[in-house]
């Protein structure tokens, strides 16, 4: 990648998407048609903290190619700012797919940071690990803006407000809910895709040259595969 | 796109990049709960947010004739954002005299009077009002703060049979 197009991408690219989707993972639009902000709450920011490890671990991210040392100055302080947008819109985004009040905010915590825990722990591949975060952002994404929307929505019917109660008083009052506009659900979901997109563009470094001049290498142990497959 | 110098495109990268953390962190620490509100701060920001003084004194008039639901709808609509110290401070003073009472006094006005008092000295410099305005008992954003927050307050003094010959501000 030539310097101009590595600037555009690092520097503005995925710096603006990563903080658009922070911007707009706070907005709340309510039902009466107001606007309510919601910063990340201190969960969120935990939960953003395994989201970079699990990046870095699964060689998504590789902050060497960001901020590394052989850079220019300008595109280290570029590459520091994409990173803190990275953080901040993870942390954007663990908020706004996770509930947001009594017991199911307890469960989508406690959900998501086991999965994103088994995620690092298993070491998976690039793909893999993304494949993971992408399907546990958008169980959380239809738990919260389908399910408990539905659950709770101030026009349901007759059985709806009965399921409902019947889920509270078995709960003793814990399963509570404040469904937003319908608007929030779409921004959510757009939200989602920006992300992912960001986090497909985050730079790694060029494979290195294969030995053989073709496609394939042999590991130590033996094992053949295609060196520029991700694993 | 190839044509423009690399340290160019991280110094635009950059300044967007400042200017959305920019916005977003002031959209945290304001939290504002209408469009109005956020492009109304937003010019406020800039130094842009104006109130027509025409629709202002039209205000007033329905203010000093008693008729303080007219009279904040006009503040309403020449101060969407409620950026403006005046306009809120009249805004709280319409729900002190609204909610007044010489037995009782409505606390649902009081505790509006109250919102619309901490708006006002928030965006007022030095986050203080003094209105120049003989009709008012309580000229400052103090005295008013005191008034509304004595009428919520219940005490023994609430059952002194002397309360009823006291004045409204």
């Amino acid at each position: 990648m030539n310097a101009g197009a590595r600037a555009w991408r690092t520097a503005v690219l995925i710096p603006w998407m990563l903080f658009g989707v922070a911007l707009v993972a706070s907005l709340r639009v309510t039902l009466d048609g107001g606007l309510r902000i919601v910063p990340p709450p201190l969960s969120a920011l935990v939960l953003a903290l395994l989201i970079l490890m699990l990046l870095i671990r699964s060689g998504q991210l590789q902050p060497a190619t960001l901020v590394g040392g052989r850079q220019p100055a300008l595109d280290r302080i570029a590459g520091s700012v994409a990173l803190i947008a990275l953080g901040w819109a993870s942390a954007g985004v663990m908020a706004l797919v996770i509930p947001e009040a009594g017991l199911p905010k307890l469960a989508g915590l406690v959900l998501v940071t086991a999965l994103l825990a088994n995620t690092l722990a298993a070491s998976a591949g690039r793909v893999a690990s993304l494949r993971a975060l992408f399907v546990t952002c958008l169980a959380g994404f239809i738990v919260k803006f389908i399910v408990l929307d539905a659950l709770f929505d101030p026009g349901r019917s007759l059985g709806g407000r009965l399921v409902t109660s019947i889920l509270e008083g078995a709960t003793l009052g814990g399963l509570r809910h404040e469904p937003w506009a319908p608007i929030t659900g779409y921004l959510a979901f757009g939200i989602l895709i920006l992300y992912f997109l960001a986090l497909s563009l985050l730079p790694r470094p060029s494979p290195p040259a294969i030995a053989d001049g073709g496609h394939h290498a042999v590991e130590p142990h033996g094992l053949r595969h295609t060196a520029h497959l991700d694993r | 796109m190839g044509t423009v110098r690399p340290d160019l495109v991280r110094a635009l990268g950059l300044s967007g990049s400042v200017l959305l953390a920019g916005f977003t962190l002031w959209l945290y620490a304001t939290t504002p709960t209408t469009m109005a509100e956020v492009t109304g701060g937003l010019a406020s920001s800039a130094g842009m947010y104006r109130v027509d003084p025409v629709a202002f004194a039209e205000g007033l008039r329905f203010f000093r004739a008693d008729q303080f639901a007219e009279a904040r709808l006009v503040f309403e609509r020449i101060d969407p954002a409620r950026r403006d110290p005046l306009v809120q401070f009249y805004t709280a003073y319409s729900h002190y005299r609204q909610g007044w009472g010489r037995i009782a006094n409505d606390d649902a006005q009081f505790e509006l009077g109250l919102a619309a008092l901490d708006r006002a000295e928030a965006v007022a410099p030095g986050r203080r009002i003094v209105v120049d305005d003989p009709d008012l008992g309580a000229p400052t954003s103090e005295e008013l703060r005191v008034e509304l927050v004595e009428g919520l307050r219940t005490d023994l003094s609430d059952f002194n049979p002397m309360g009823v010959v006291r004045k409204r501000k």
